[in-house]
């Protein structure tokens, strides 16, 4: 799977870098480039995953390498959506580097391939984690949509714009981008917990362990819940917002990592 | 073929000199039937603007000196120069320097303002002219139209018309950039004035689609209402519009803040924090400075909108050396194709003339040959033919190549470029 997965970060690398000089030149024929060596990218990563499913016999969602494999497939399939819906260009110049990081270091964690999963799962493990991937594909969303709105929103009001401002899409775009970002990772995220305390009663019959990731969850579930409802009563438009964007993803970085900073229940590969 | 271009532009020549060179579309067209003579010069083309004034003509090569000669001739006939007037305000390009300075003026890199597109309509128009004077040939069809793509390339592949240059087109740009889109927006006008008229001009030409207008005098606000199919509200009562307008544009004469920030906070509670773009062109300034502090609201003063427009002139000029590269490699692929142009033709006129050598050698010997069927006849002419192209392929080649080769500008003039017309 190893060679598959080269030849998948080569064409997540060429898209990265046809994204960041489309981004400078405001090119057409290079956006266009960054999107096909994407799509193709795309495509060889679904059969990367699953080959890796079919060989090892379990969801390939488990250990830390399938599991920034799978979360750079799931960027890429985010970002594709944005793309088609909003057209927002510039997001690919933040994300698809982030993408190939992510697969490079995937590459470079041989420790655990092929080794069978500890525990037998039921169909509602991977329901919980392919879940709570999307929906911290999405508050990536958030974020970076989140910084462009910020980045604007302080030119406008110095009234002094940047080269990198012609080159961001209209406050507006960020902005709903951002609030559709929020609202379907949230959704994404609320099922993912339930689907989670459900897995985990008929595991082991508690719902809650008290254990770190938990937590950051619940406070991230929060945050994002506030956000949306600060959005739609139309208090905390723009700037505020954007900052809880900002804010929320630090968050989302510390329930992602937190299991092995801090260990707990959910400590596994 | 070569190209010669003889103008003068806003650079070289100021007003007065420009309009006594200027061409209307029939001075144009007599001008041109009169230039083109078909001996020296033999195809035309004149751009007039009242930026410059430009004579484009194709001539062949070895009657350059004389065409340029011809072209100031012309012009000093035209409007009876005072002497040395063109040697002091004119230049004169010749042949790849023409070229390049044509694709410049049509990519508008050539312009006061870089990047303003009415240029390339002017040169589209003055060759409708020429095309209807028919004065342009072969090689100035093809020279325009090359010109059309490199214009339209350079407008496409850098951002030299991107950002907005002047005061009036500013809102458009704001406007963008904090609502995506126009569509569907509400413009409101505080005072009627010419400045605030244009760029409501522009804003709805952009999308938006109802303009709210308000004046001291309401009968110049109805005027303005009527042109843009808008309505008016009384001055006293425009506070409580405010909150419906998402691009609000000031220019009153007043002396005092007629927008104020309380006024705006309650407008931006009616508008449920809706962001909201404030410019205010007028000098005094008409809308409380402090607004801009507000949380969705971006207020543009006419300093800032300077300052602004300045550094999209910066953007601008950095694009237009991006523009420049492309305008260079489109020159050489222009100079390429015309000098295929030119070999074309010559290479078709030797192969014909060695295939007519060995069907007339033919002839003479065809007696020798005793009786023969057609079929065998024919076999042998076809056998010649053949002989003759494949003896002659490795030096047809050669010379097609040293065509495309960038010194061939001096051979393809010495290989009897007048034949080449006819074939």
């Amino acid at each position: 799977m190893r060679s598959l997965l080269l030849a998948v970060l080569a064409a997540y690398l060429i898209a990265a870098i046809h994204s960041i000089l489309a981004f400078v030149n405001k090119r057409r024929a290079l956006q266009s480039v960054a999107e096909w060596s994407m799509a193709a990218g795309f495509l060889l990563h679904t059969v990367a995953l699953i080959a890796d499913w079919v060989i090892d016999g379990h969801y390939p969602l488990f250990f830390l390498r399938e599991t920034l494999s799978f979360l750079a497939w799931a960027l890429v399939a985010v970002y594709a959506i944005v793309l088609i819906r909003y057209r927002a260009q510039a997001l690919g110049a933040f994300t698809m580097p982030l993408i190939s990081i992510l697969t490079f270091v995937a590459l470079l964690d041989p420790g655990t391939q092929n080794a069978p999963a500890p525990f037998s799962a039921t169909w509602l493990f991977p329901v919980h984690t392919t879940l709570l991937i999307f929906a911290y594909a999405a508050f990536f969303v958030v974020f970076v949509a989140s910084i462009m709105y910020l980045l604007q929103e302080r030119e406008l009001k110095l009234k002094t714009f940047s080269a990198i401002f012609h080159r961001l899409p209209p406050l507006s775009t960020v902005n709903e981008l951002a609030t559709s970002a929020a609202a379907i990772g949230l959704t994404l995220l609320t099922i993912g917990i339930a689907t989670g305390m459900v897995w985990s009663s008929s595991r082991d019959g508690k719902i809650w362990h008290n254990d770190p990731k938990e937590i950051f969850a619940v406070l991230t579930w929060l945050l994002y819940f506030s956000l949306i409802l600060y959005r739609s009563t139309s208090n905390w438009r723009g700037r505020n917002a954007a900052w809880l964007g900002v804010v929320g993803f630090a968050l989302v970085l510390c329930t992602f990592f937190g299991t092995r900073l801090l260990g707990g229940y959910h400590v596994f590969g | 073929m070569s190209i010669v271009l003889v103008g003068i532009n806003h650079r070289t020549a100021p007003v007065e000199v420009r309009e006594l060179l200027a061409f209307n579309d029939e001075a144009c067209a007599n001008g041109l039937r009169r230039l083109v003579d078909g001996e020296v010069l033999q195809e035309g083309l004149i751009v007039s603007t009242c930026n410059r004034v430009e004579i484009l003509s194709a001539t062949a090569s070895d009657k350059l000196e004389f065409s340029t000669h011809r072209l100031a001739q012309f012009l000093d006939h035209q409007r009876r120069l005072p002497a040395d007037f063109l040697k002091t305000h004119s230049y004169q390009h010749i042949d790849e320097q023409a070229v390049r300075h044509l694709f410049r003026v049509a990519s508008s890199l050539d312009s006061m303002v870089v990047g303003e597109p009415q240029v390339l309509g002017q040169v589209r128009h003055a060759y409708a002219i020429a095309v209807e004077a028919g004065t342009a040939g072969r090689v100035l069809n093809r020279l325009i139209h090359h010109t059309f793509r490199v214009a339209k390339r350079v407008r496409s592949e850098t951002g030299i018309a991107a950002n907005a240059v002047s005061i009036s087109y500013m809102a458009v740009e704001l406007g963008k950039k904090i609502f995506e889109s126009l569509k569907g927006r509400t413009v409101m006008l505080i005072g009627a004035g010419e400045m605030a008229e244009l760029s409501a001009r522009h804003l709805v030409n952009a999308g938006a689609s109802r303009v709210i207008i308000t004046n001291r005098t309401e009968t110049t606000a109805q005027e303005l209402a009527d042109e843009f199919g808008g309505e008016t509200v009384p001055f006293s009562q425009f506070p409580e519009f405010l909150g419906e307008a998402d691009v609000i544009i000031c220019s009153t004469g007043a002396d005092h803040f007629v927008v104020t920030e309380r006024m705006t906070r309650e407008a931006l509670d009616s508008r449920r924090n809706k962001p909201t773009c404030l410019i205010d062109i007028s000098v005094p300034r008409n809308i409380e400075p402090s607004t801009g502090h507000l949380p969705n609201v971006f207020l543009f003063d006419i300093d800032d909108l300077e300052s602004v427009i300045t550094s999209n002139i910066r953007e601008r000029e950095r694009e237009a050396e991006r523009a420049e590269l492309i305008v260079q490699s489109e020159v050489m692929q222009f100079q390429q194709s015309l000098r295929l142009m030119d070999a074309g033709p010559t290479i078709g006129a030797l192969r014909q003339k060695l295939q007519d050598m060995a069907r007339t050698e033919l002839q003479r010997q065809r007696k020798r040959l005793g009786q023969l069927t057609p079929e065998q006849e024919n076999a042998i002419e076809q056998l010649l033919i053949s002989t003759v192209n494949k003896i002659s392929h490795p030096v047809i080649d050669q010379m097609r190549r040293f065509y495309e080769s960038s010194e061939a500008e001096e051979s393809s003039a010495s290989t009897d470029p007048g034949n080449g017309e006819e074939l």
